[in-house]
């Protein structure tokens, strides 16, 4: 036994060099994805469109998978004492795929272009604190805001729908096949509805810690498979070595096996039911409340997650700085009652909600939802719509109520600005309340963490109060990978990284 | 067959494609929904979306927008750019050929070598034992849903034995093993239920010659049953089993829209089915149009095979 171990260190440290010899470079990654709606950056909203172009694509500053605001292509920067100008120090040593230098002026053209209201970008609506960019020499720009906004630096961070493009991509036209950024890998090839294929950018400027050029990847092959057990039989039978779904149902079976790695994050995102404030008698906030006291939301997270996610009363994780945990209905049928009663419906009514077939599991929470409803004599009967029909119709206030989510979500801000606050684009369900909307723009001037801390604190009680968002559960980011895939998490703020990935 | 005839085909062609297009086209007012909400996604803004469908040229007047799309293909072949991905449908379509008539083929061949065999066998001797058990067989085929179908044989094939890849497509051009690996399990899935279907309408074709007076002459004579077959019933039941081949063959080109959204298979049916939840437009009419066409000339195909095979048949 004493003479085995000595022998045992020595190929346990011979295992460990050659772990490390093993991540210096080459092969492919073959990826089970999704289809991706468009490439150009400005012109799509979807985020399978932004998780291909993360592996393109890269901002000024960035979260590192702590969610620490980190350097990217701005080494530095300062912010003016009025908060209103943001001066950035770009790096010099930046390239992008098609060898030319990055510079100031790139920064420049490409939020001019994002703001520019013939793009008609989804997207400027997280930069509209930006007034005008200023180009002081190549490598510093400046930024000069309309407003005072602290989460001002985390819009930029965003991940690629902010990205920095390169101009010539736009005059001739691959921006929307294959747009040219300065990240760690290129598109060469895009076929709609089939694959994107991606090789290593020979230009990327990053590096590891030894100094090694990353990334470490010759090649990513993003195969796009629409069907989510497919995926899963995909990555088991080795024709894919990463997914970028997983099926829940299928959650159990893959953590036992050895060959799949199973990683999970809580995603920064909420999923809840939004009320139509202006529809009787839900513009009643009684009867908000009565089925907000009426719904068991472990139930609802149990049947639309299969367990993944984590039923919630307030919208920001329990994992974030910036978590309340306000939790003033814990299911209750008589109060709800008693609440219905108050408001002059006590023998219920008819109300719709809306899923999408778009997102399966908004059809199973509505399911249980409506059955849930039942015994007080709400009357629900499911909207089910596919998605381009059901986005015209919650566009148009057409509804009750529907089943959604909100993702991506980092500074309390994106929690509860463009959502709540009176007559804000993206408020669909008609929701003012003055005490908010004073909090609202409050929390934006503040800088301070406490001060902060306690602002959003209150807009999280008023708005939990008002149940004009149910909200059930805080959703899981989960993937999954062959047991050779190294150098990869699943960051919670759903953003994919292959920059140091690695096969071995 | 005369030059008329088939002038006179091609004209009919002609006013079908006429009609699909302005089919196809007049269905755009009657769906809810934006393609311009689709790009703008849950942060579309009204304005966005005003802008974003002026720009898609989605506001002029339905015929402006006919005329356009018409001139479009006749005067330059060129089915325009997708209101999603801004990409070339023209381009998406070419690719996307090869895959769904390689799908359809194969499907049909295994189809065929399901559905002959037991038609035939079944039909010789109706109410035995094979014909109870090929009826079972078809039966069974015909009522499996394709997607669970699928599922099994990826669970099979790719998942326990590891022999086929589960999904995707490989063109000829990357040789024809990878190709056959990739193209046989969506084959499969496609030719079991297309070859139970067929299974059925052969064995009826088959018997209804045999109850044939000619028939029971020929045996009469003495022929041997072999040559009854081959050559008393198979040729006479010859043209109606080609006609349900061409109607299975359309019906592959057109209909195996889960079998490709299943194996991840970039064919023309995926493609519309996309473009239609995506409102897509002009690439829904172009993948219409495509389906349209594979009719047409299909039954074009089939009706000219009857002169080879029925000396009787003449089209002037």
């Amino acid at each position: 036994m004493n003479r085995i171990r000595p022998f045992l260190v020595t190929l346990a440290a011979l295992a460990l060099l050659g772990a490390a010899w093993a991540q210096t470079r080459g092969g492919t990654l073959v990826a089970a994805w999704a289809n991706p709606v468009g490439l150009d950056p400005h012109a799509t909203s979807a985020y399978y469109s932004y998780q291909t172009l993360q592996q393109v694509l890269e901002t000024l500053v960035d979260f590192d998978n702590e969610q620490n605001m980190v350097p990217k292509l701005a080494e530095s920067w300062t912010v003016s004492d009025d908060g209103l100008t943001y001066t950035f120090n770009l790096r010099s040593d930046v390239q992008f795929s098609n060898g030319r230098g990055f510079t100031a002026d790139d920064v420049k053209y490409t939020y001019d272009r994002l703001l520019d209201p013939d793009t008609a970008s989804g997207n400027a609506w997280r930069l509209g604190a930006i007034d005008s960019i200023e180009v002081v020499d190549d490598y510093t720009v400046v930024f000069n805001l309309n407003t005072v906004n602290t989460g001002f630096l985390g819009k930029l961070a965003s991940g690629s729908p902010v990205g920095i493009i390169a101009r010539e991509s736009v005059e001739d036209g691959t921006i929307d096949t294959a747009p040219v950024g300065t990240g760690p890998f290129k598109i060469t090839d895009y076929q709609p509805g089939t694959v994107v294929m991606l090789e290593r950018n020979e230009f990327y400027w990053g590096t590891d810690a030894n100094g090694t050029q990353l990334p470490y990847l010759d090649a990513l092959e993003l195969r796009i498979i629409p069907d989510d057990s497919v995926k899963r039989s995909a990555l088991v039978s080795g024709d894919v070595d990463w997914t970028i779904t997983v099926p829940p149902q299928a959650l159990a079976e893959l953590d036992a096996r050895d060959d799949v790695v199973v990683d999970r994050s809580a995603a920064p995102a909420y999923w809840y039911i939004g009320v139509n404030t202006e529809r009787a008698p839900l513009d009643d906030v009684r009867v908000r409340q009565a089925i907000s006291y009426a719904i068991d939301r472990g139930q609802i997270t149990e049947a639309a997650t299969f367990g993944t996610g984590v039923p919630t009363q307030d919208p920001i994780p329990s994992v974030s700085a910036w978590a309340f945990d306000y939790a003033p209905y814990e299911q209750n049928l008589a109060q709800a009652q008693a609440l219905l009663e108050e408001a002059g419906v006590a023998d219920g009514f008819d109300m719709l909600i809306m899923p999408t077939t778009e997102y399966e599991e908004s059809i199973r929470a509505a399911q249980v939802i409506q059955a849930q409803l039942a015994p007080l004599g709400i009357n629900v009967t499911l909207d089910t719509r596919e998605w381009a029909d059901w986005l015209d119709t919650q566009g148009q206030g057409n509804y009750d109520t529907f089943v959604c989510s909100w993702n991506v979500l980092l500074d309390p801000d994106d929690f509860f600005y463009a959502q709540h606050k009176t007559g804000e684009v993206f408020n669909f369900t008609g929701y003012t309340n003055p005490t908010v909307d004073d909090l609202l723009d409050r929390g934006r001037q503040e800088t301070e963490f406490a001060d902060r801390y306690a602002i959003y604190e209150q807009i999280n009680r008023e708005i939990v109060n008002d149940a004009v968002y149910i909200y059930l559960y805080n959703p899981g980011n989960i993937q999954a990978y062959a047991a050779n895939v190294n150098g990869y998490t699943a960051r919670g703020d759903q953003t994919i990284r292959f920059v140091s990935t690695y096969l071995d | 067959m005369s030059l008329r005839y088939l002038l006179q085909r091609l004209s009919t062609l002609l006013l079908v494609l006429f009609g699909v297009s302005v089919v196809a086209f007049s269905i755009q007012p009657l769906v809810p929904g934006s393609p311009a909400r689709v790009r703008l996604g849950v942060q579309a803004t009204e304005e966005n979306v005003r802008i974003l469908e002026e720009q898609m040229g989605l506001n002029r007047p339905l015929p402006v927008q006919y005329a356009d799309w018409v001139g479009g293909i006749v005067l330059r072949g060129d089915f325009g750019d997708s209101l999603i991905t801004r990409t070339s449908i023209t381009d998406e379509i070419v690719r996307r050929l090869p895959a769904t008539l390689a799908l359809a083929g194969v499907a049909l061949l295994i189809g065929l070598l399901i559905a002959l065999p037991l038609g035939i066998t079944s039909a010789l001797k109706p109410g035995g034992k094979r014909d109870l058990s090929a009826s079972v067989v078809s039966q069974i085929g015909v009522s499996i849903p394709d997607f669970w179908m699928g599922i099994l044989l990826i669970l099979l094939f790719a998942e326990t034995l590891g022999w086929l890849p589960s999904s995707g497509y490989e063109p000829i051009s990357e040789g024809f093993f990878a190709w056959g690996r990739h193209v046989l399990l969506p084959a499969l899935t496609a030719g079991l239920i297309s070859g139970s279907i067929m299974t059925r309408f052969v064995r009826s074709a088959l018997l209804e010659v045999l109850g044939m007076d000619y028939v029971r002459t020929a045996r009469a004579k003495g022929v041997g049953p072999r040559k009854v077959l081959t050559k008393h019933v198979l040729r006479n039941a010859a043209i109606s089993i080609v006609t349900i081949i061409g109607l299975q063959m359309a019906t592959l080109l057109s209909s195996v829209v889960v079998v490709e959204i299943i194996f991840a298979w970039p064919g023309l049916g995926s493609l519309a089915l996309t473009s239609t939840l995506q409102r897509d437009y002009p690439v829904l009419q172009a993948a219409l149009l495509m389906a349209a066409v594979a009719f047409t000339v299909i039954n074009l195909l089939t009706d000219l095979s009857y002169v080879l095979l029925d000396p009787s048949i003449e089209y002037a």
